[in-house]
């Protein structure tokens, strides 16, 4: 059941390595930012997912809505001359984390439950 | 609703997989350039780069040093086979190779003036020495190894130059300034004079343009031998040197 997306993301890799655009390098940083909030919005996602509370319509916009602020936060922040890129950084990098560790707790008591009602 | 999910998951890993590959070539890219790298390794890099080119402007020099002197060089060849031309030219006059063409005199004399070839002689003499640049009788062209002479039969004497039978009328055409020519053979008591003695009265005529022939036979050396003398000092060296190239 996880294949169709896994395969999802490796295509995703090959269309991405094979395209010929590349990112200017003045928006790296942004794009990074960028990256990061969707990566945090997929993990959302799988934890929803687990957690049996998944809305794609939740999950869709959050993936494009923080990627697109996060970089337009990080682009203002240097018009302005303040580090909002490591708020978002730093909001981004925690929430990932703490994403990463509802997936593992979710999944960590679905294989106890399995085990109990073998 | 289990479908749903399934396609929006795909959806959103297929983005996230292309999001990644593009950041991670873009990061890729700009760390591997020049801005991303350290001061040690930048600072290398220039020194390498200058000493490089340094080497090679130095080569360019080096290149360019050896271009000129070749264009020297084959500028020097040139020069030399100009110079030997223009002498073997200068030759050819002399010794009388090829036809000339010139502003000059002639001095016709006919068959029923009392002349002898002694005659012929002194106004060939006479016209060198007003300044004739060339010379000749009829079809003989006076040089270094010409003879005015005469020969006979048993009916008749002709006048002969290098040994050809000289027919009437004679024509003496002498290259050289025509007015000084004329006078230097008109000269009061000079051989114009001498001759009216004898009743000959040889015609004078001014021409702007007279063709004077190129001898006929290249004369044959077997006997003499160029004289060198000793080189003593790298001064007189190279005109010796000259002279070798010019007579080869």
């Amino acid at each position: 059941m996880w294949i169709l997306p896994l395969l999802g993301l490796l295509a995703g890799a090959v269309i991405g390595s094979t395209l010929t655009y590349e990112v200017p390098p003045t928006y790296i940083k942004y794009m990074s930012i960028a990256v990061l909030a969707s990566l945090d919005s997929v993990l959302g996602g799988v934890r929803a997912l687990l957690k049996n509370d998944f809305d794609s319509t939740v999950l869709l916009s959050g993936f494009f809505t923080n990627a697109l602020l996060a970089a337009l936060l990080a682009y203002l922040g240097d018009r302005l001359g303040v580090d909002l890129y490591l708020a978002a950084v730093f909001v981004f990098g925690v929430r990932l984390f703490q994403n990463l560790a509802n997936i593992r707790h979710s999944l960590l008591s679905q294989l106890r439950n399995n085990k109990q009602v073998k | 609703m289990k479908q749903k999910w399934y396609l929006t998951i795909t959806v959103v890993f297929l983005l996230m997989g292309i999001l990644l590959s593009l950041q991670f070539r873009a990061q890729e890219s700009f760390a591997s350039g020049l801005t991303m790298q350290r001061t040690e390794n930048l600072i290398a890099m220039v020194r390498d780069l200058s000493n490089k080119r340094q080497k090679l402007s130095f080569e360019i020099l080096d290149l360019t040093e050896r271009l000129t002197a070749q264009k020297q060089a084959e500028r020097d060849d040139k020069q030399l086979v100009s110079n030997i031309a223009n002498e073997m030219d200068k030759l050819n006059i002399i010794t009388g190779a090829t036809e000339l063409i010139g502003p000059g005199l002639t001095i016709t004399i006919d068959r029923y003036m009392p002349i002898l070839y002694i005659d012929i002689i002194n106004i060939v003499n006479e016209l060198w020495a007003a300044g004739a640049e060339a010379i000749s009788i009829n079809d003989q062209r006076i040089t270094a190894n010409s003879a005015i002479f005469y020969a006979e039969n048993s009916n008749n004497v002709f006048l002969t130059v290098n040994n050809h039978k000289i027919e009437y009328p004679v024509v003496i055409m002498a290259i050289g300034d025509a007015a000084n020519l004329e006078k230097g053979l008109t000269i009061p008591g000079g051989i114009m004079d001498n001759l009216a003695l004898f009743g000959a009265y040889p015609v004078l005529e001014k021409k702007d343009e007279i063709t004077v022939v190129a001898r006929n036979d290249t004369p044959h050396f077997y006997f003499l031998k160029e004289y060198k003398p000793e080189e003593k000092s790298s001064s007189e060296n190279k005109p010796a040197a000259n002279n070798q190239i010019l007579k080869d």
